[in-house]
């Protein structure tokens, strides 16, 4: 499996690698929708967790044009952000996405939400 | 599509904790802009809290109660205007969002506290701003020790951050949640705003300015071996 993390934080990022670091899966990064757009264009990952606020393209704008592109639309996201109001969230629902955690978050929390959507199986012992 | 989530099963779920009814009138009432006086004034009055804390933001320059010039509700609105009662709107769902984010990432139960029972920070301290612009417009300012900073740092990261860069992209990410919630509720209770990014600084000056024509409050936190000073700044009905 192959999870892209699109957030500007690098500490989202380290704290996303630290929670999947014992599941079988490869963690692609983007800092920016930007970024997160090429990588995913790439990657072609499993599932995508997705900030809103970033510089150079927020979330919102990649998870647009995300759903426009026939080889991309299918990828489940979720989204992982401090914005929470009622606004935001009709709007990012209207976009479809699989799931919406709001920071602060718990790692068990990012965990299972991921696992309700695609297989997290862990590492084999070395 | 029919697997993603609708917008009420996101709700129920996010499990955010609601501000209390009365803080939450107060701030339907005041994002108005033309509610009369007299209703705001009757709304903080029947809260023994919401009175506490504006007689408080009325008279910033008092050490204690005894040193209050500003003794009333009314007194308060009269001298303070409505830009008083929307610092007190605000500050409840910005205490909660500060306790939320620290004790969900690094398990610290935080307590509010006046600023004055913590240690000064007389030295170069670590500074994160979030702005916010809408129908409230300000910022929040979370002010700590570098010691302060660096120990919540290597707690969210898991080992010992030491390198600045590090530290300060822990802190502009716990205010960047701190506000993010702030200004959920704010949304939610019609004072519509948007969120820069954060920008995190390293400083002596430790001044609580108000923003042009604004006001400003400062709460304490402190617990376990932390101290946190976050400033809220407003400038009242900007468009």
């Amino acid at each position: 499996m192959k999870i892209l993390s699109v957030d500007d934080s690098k500490t989202i990022r380290m704290i996303i690698g630290r929670s999947l670091k014992s599941y079988d899966c490869t963690l692609c990064e983007a800092s920016n929708g930007e970024e997160g757009l090429a990588v995913a264009a790439s990657e072609k990952p499993d599932l995508i967790i997705l900030d809103i606020t970033m510089p150079v393209m927020d979330g919102v704008t990649m998870l647009t044009k995300l759903r426009e592109n026939a080889e991309l639309q299918a990828i489940p996201v979720v989204m992982l952000t401090a914005e929470s109001s009622r606004e935001n969230i009709a709007q990012i629902a209207r976009l479809g996405v699989r799931d919406y955690l709001v920071k602060p978050f718990k790692d068990d929390q990012l965990i299972e939400k991921i696992g309700r959507i695609i297989p997290l199986g862990m590492k084999a012992a070395a | 599509m029919s697997e993603n989530v609708t917008a009420e099963q996101i709700a129920s779920t996010i499990g955010l904790e609601a501000i209390p009814e009365n803080v939450r009138s107060l701030t339907s009432l005041v994002s108005r802009q033309d509610a009369p006086m007299q209703d705001i004034a009757k709304l903080i009055c029947a809260n023994k809290e919401l009175t506490s804390r504006l007689l408080r933001a009325a008279n910033p320059r008092a050490a204690s109660e005894d040193d209050y010039t500003v003794t009333s509700v009314d007194a308060a609105l009269m001298r303070a205007g409505v830009g008083c009662a929307l610092l007190l709107a605000m500050s409840d769902p910005l205490i909660r969002a500060v306790k939320r984010t620290f004790e969900t990432m690094i398990g610290v139960d935080l307590r509010d506290c006046a600023p004055g029972v913590l240690v000064p920070l007389e030295k170069e301290h670590v500074i994160g701003e979030v702005a916010f612009a809408g129908k409230a417009t300000g910022c929040v300012n979370l002010r700590l020790s570098p010691a302060s900073a660096g120990g919540i740092a290597s707690n969210v990261l898991g080992f010992p951050a030491e390198d600045p860069a590090d530290i300060s992209d822990v802190i502009g990410e716990l205010g960047n949640m701190v506000v993010g919630n702030f200004k959920s509720n704010l949304c939610d209770a019609g004072l519509t705003c948007k969120l820069s990014p954060p920008k995190i600084s390293r400083t002596q000056e430790f001044r609580l300015r108000a923003v042009g024509g604004g006001l400003a409050e400062r709460t304490g936190f402190r617990g376990s071996d932390i101290e946190i000073f976050v400033d809220i700044l407003v400038n009242p009905w900007n468009d």
